[in-house]
């Protein structure tokens, strides 16, 4: 359930341009909804909301109130590209089209109460599916991305020895370091399991290797409970796409890397490297 | 069986209706030459389009505004044929914001005079 299609409010309720603005506040009242698609002839002609209604003279016609720019999304739209959305044009619901014809409407509230499922509750980090559609968003839009798998050493060890109590404390730490190693915009974090915390990020190749190395190097130097000493061994692998695929295959691809990176981490331990790098995948597939 | 009267009695108030009249000629068109439509008017520019448009049909323009005041205006063509919108609009703005709110939508009777001097050689 991670597409706008999944979560939006198909019983869509609209209104027409040449209503009044008081028929318009009538319908939100009775239906307790803060904004309306202004739909004419089944085509999406503006959208007009409680504020609207509140600045304008109730006799005026809904055409006289609504906005004319409204910000639509394809049902594909994935939670959080539907939320950068919100946020990027201060709005608080989106109509979702269908071939240019709208079909559903997604509120701020209804967005955020699904993408909180998808928070892991312990870190406060996204989940694996996050990393998962952000990487096939970068990938979709020609964007080169690494992937960087990090697995704690031995952590079982650290549980068994100290209980799982403090085995989640330690675990909210290793979020805190990581978190404070990356740059919000460029890089994205998400606890993808257990003890395994993966990072997509748009910075070129050999930089995401160094942002490897460095977080590492981060959970090396922070002082942890009881003198322990956690560590992590990384993995490295890089996806670059020339020309756009479906969105089905952008998810194969990315599953692909993470993999890549996920051996290549485990490649680490055994090696006893902070970091391992399994390589730059050319994706020349044709669209 | 007693029959009810039809008069009240003394005791019950009069109830009179007076009906007064007032007839005159509904003009076509009713905007005369200029409207300015304030920004929180009981009715906007897209109603106002309809009315004109309506009512009398190509006699008219509505032009959006960025006005602090105003949020669109309507102009007779025969008018801006006389004195551009440009030259025109300025002047009429100015004047309705000295009477006119956001919530006014203002009619305006706009008489153009050309004066013209020419000589001609003999």
């Amino acid at each position: 359930m991670f597409s706008i299609g999944d979560i939006m409010t198909r019983d869509l309720l609209t209104v027409g341009p040449s209503k009044s603005v008081e028929h318009a506040a009538t319908l939100m009242n009775q239906h307790r909804i803060g904004g309306l698609p202004v739909v004419e002839d089944g085509r999406l002609v503006g959208i007009i909301t409680s504020r609207d209604v509140r600045s304008s003279h109730f006799n005026r016609l809904v055409a006289d109130a609504m906005s004319r720019q409204v910000v639509v999304v394809p049902m594909e739209c994935s939670l959080w590209e539907a939320k950068e959305l919100l946020e990027r044009h201060r709005i608080e619901r989106l109509v979702v089209v269908r071939n240019g014809l709208p079909v559903g409407i997604v509120t701020k509230s209804q967005l955020y109460v699904e993408l909180g499922k998808h928070i892991d509750a312990l870190t406060g980090l996204q989940r694996a599916e996050f990393l998962q559609r952000k990487a096939s968003e970068f990938l979709q839009n020609g964007k080169e991305i690494a992937i960087i798998f990090l697995d704690l050493d031995d952590f079982g060890a650290i549980d068994k020895e100290l209980g799982h109590v403090w085995g989640d404390k330690i675990l909210q730490q290793v979020a805190q370091v990581l978190r404070s190693a990356v740059e919000d915009g460029v890089d994205y974090l998400s606890r993808y399991a257990g003890d395994e915390f993966a990072v997509v990020t748009t910075r070129p190749f050999e930089d995401a290797k160094k942002l490897a190395l460095q977080m590492v190097t981060a959970l090396t130097r922070e002082s942890w409970p009881y003198e322990l000493r956690v560590t992590g061994s990384a993995g490295v692998a890089g996806g670059r796409r020339t020309c756009s695929r479906r969105q089905e295959d952008e998810v194969h691809t990315v599953s692909d890397l993470i993999n890549m990176a996920s051996l290549a981490s485990t490649k680490a331990k055994k090696e006893k490297k902070p970091v391992v790098v399994a390589g730059m995948v050319e994706l020349k597939e044709a669209g | 069986m007693a029959s009810k009267s039809l008069f009240p009695s003394p005791s019950e108030p009069k109830r009179k209706a007076e009906v007064s009249i007032r007839l005159s000629e509904f003009e076509i068109p009713p905007m005369q030459d200029v409207l300015l439509v304030g920004k929180k008017a009981p009715i906007g520019p897209e109603a106002i389009k309809r009315m004109v448009n309506a009512l009398s049909p190509d006699q008219y323009e509505v032009t959006q505004l960025d006005h602090d005041i105003f949020q669109a205006a309507v102009l007779k063509k025969s008018l801006v044929k006389l004195l551009p919108e440009e030259k025109l609009l300025p002047i009429m703005l100015e004047e309705g914001s000295h009477i006119a709110t956001e919530r006014t939508v203002v009619k305006a009777q706009v008489n153009v005079v050309i004066q013209v001097n020419r000589v001609a050689d003999l």
